[in-house]
């Protein structure tokens, strides 16, 4: 499942560097403190799209914000997941677009609110359709963790 | 700004079906996760019908004695032929045929309960642990907010018909939609009629996947009347004529 992976768009990217304060105090030889500098880089990540039954394919994409800290030669990286959306949902057939209408935004919601929320967060009895969707959601977490 | 969510999930392909863990814990220890998968592919290992060399198809082909299985394998047949009786035949291991056992419907549940008890002892307190829709949840997803779970609308796929909020149970549910029409009466061999969907809940999943298998198969008239007796457990039953007919206790 994680070869399928698909990095679709990088939506934006900020570096913004800080902490240069104590390197500006003129530190003397013995008391060296290395500089401090953030970057921090949100990218968009897909999942592949799955067929989702007779009901189109679907596709999820999470937003990752990466924050990486370097002090000196030491880099830590903190990586955050802070949105969910299924952009690609069924649209083929009349029914299909009717769901999309009524119902699929219930499910993008679901899983954007369990984020900050607390909404749905899982469903018992899942169809194909939430197959597809956790398939899809797979690749995505999958992606976003080599961001 | 989106306020970042703690812990971790995964999803991984086990059994032939998606299993997400879904971690809400601040600290999780990633060799603990690594262990319940682990644990998890063991299990499709030794009870898959579809793997040639696991002990169920080593056994179904006589090449395995009953009396020399896997003390875990032991302990699951029998527990399905208690469930066999407990369940007036509606939830039977011999369903396809009397001559091989197919102990699949408890295994599932069984090997979350597992995973989930495995979680338990390291000391994950916030967790849900979804197995193709029957799960296992435990905790919070939030501090102020317990997990809420959906049970699948079983007409209109995107939607639920009801939500559970809990902080500690088993669901499990049963309908048609699911996978096409994969439950028979094991008395009849036909589908069951009257009836779209049966959810269960309870303390372990194991028992509440296969009575909602069980009260599925029975259909509409048996599966309301066998799931008001049930001990410990509640059902919410939806029919083919519309009504949602839940135990007093189910969870909302």
């Amino acid at each position: 499942m994680r070869k399928r992976i698909a990095v679709v768009a990088t939506t934006a990217t900020i570096a913004i560097p800080v902490g240069n304060a104590i390197a500006a105090s003129r530190p003397t030889l013995a008391t060296v403190t290395p500089k401090k500098r953030v970057v921090i880089l949100t990218k968009t990540v897909s999942g592949q799209a799955y067929e989702a039954d007779r009901w189109g394919p679907l596709r999820v994409t999470l937003v990752v914000k990466k924050t990486t800290t370097i002090v000196g030669t030491r880099r830590t990286i903190a990586r955050k997941i802070t949105a969910v959306h299924v952009p690609v949902s069924p649209n083929h057939t009349d029914r299909s677009v009717f769901i999309n209408q009524q119902a699929l935004p219930l499910l993008e919601q679901e899983a954007l609110h369990a984020q900050f929320t607390g909404g749905i967060q899982m469903i018992s009895g899942a169809s194909n359709s939430s197959d597809a969707f956790i398939q899809s959601l797979q690749g995505a977490l999958a992606a976003a963790h080599k961001v | 700004m989106l306020e970042a969510l703690p812990g971790l999930r995964r999803v991984e392909h086990i059994m032939g079906m998606p299993i997400v863990l879904d971690v809400r814990d601040e600290i999780v220890d990633e060799d603990t996760v690594d262990a319940m998968f682990d644990w998890l592919r063991w299990v499709d290992a030794v009870f898959s019908t579809y793997k040639h060399d696991s002990e169920i198809s080593r056994l179904n082909r006589g090449e395995l004695a009953r009396s020399d299985v896997h003390p875990e394998v032991a302990g699951v047949l029998e527990r399905c032929e208690k469930l066999r009786s407990e369940t007036d035949g509606y939830f039977d291991m011999r369903a396809a045929s009397a001559d091989v056992v197919d102990p699949s419907g408890l295994v599932k549940g069984w090997s979350v309960d597992g995973a989930a008890a495995i979680l338990d002892v390291a000391g994950f307190r916030n967790y849900a642990l979804n197995a193709a829709g029957d799960m296992r949840v435990r905790g919070r997803a939030a501090p102020e907010w317990c997990w809420r779970v959906g049970i699948q609308h079983p007409l209109e796929r995107d939607k639920v018909a009801r939500v559970i909020e809990t902080t500690g149970l088993a669901v499990a549910t049963s309908g048609e939609y699911a996978r096409g029409e994969h439950v028979f009466d094991p008395h009849t061999h036909l589908p069951p009629e009257g009836i779209l969907s049966v959810t269960i809940t309870g303390p372990d999943l194991a028992t509440a996947d296969a009575y909602a298998t069980a009260a599925f198969a029975m259909g509409a008239e048996r599966a309301t009347h066998w799931t008001a007796r049930l001990q410990g457990y509640e059902a919410m039953t939806i029919l083919a004529d519309g009504r949602v007919l839940s135990t007093p206790g189910f969870p909302s």
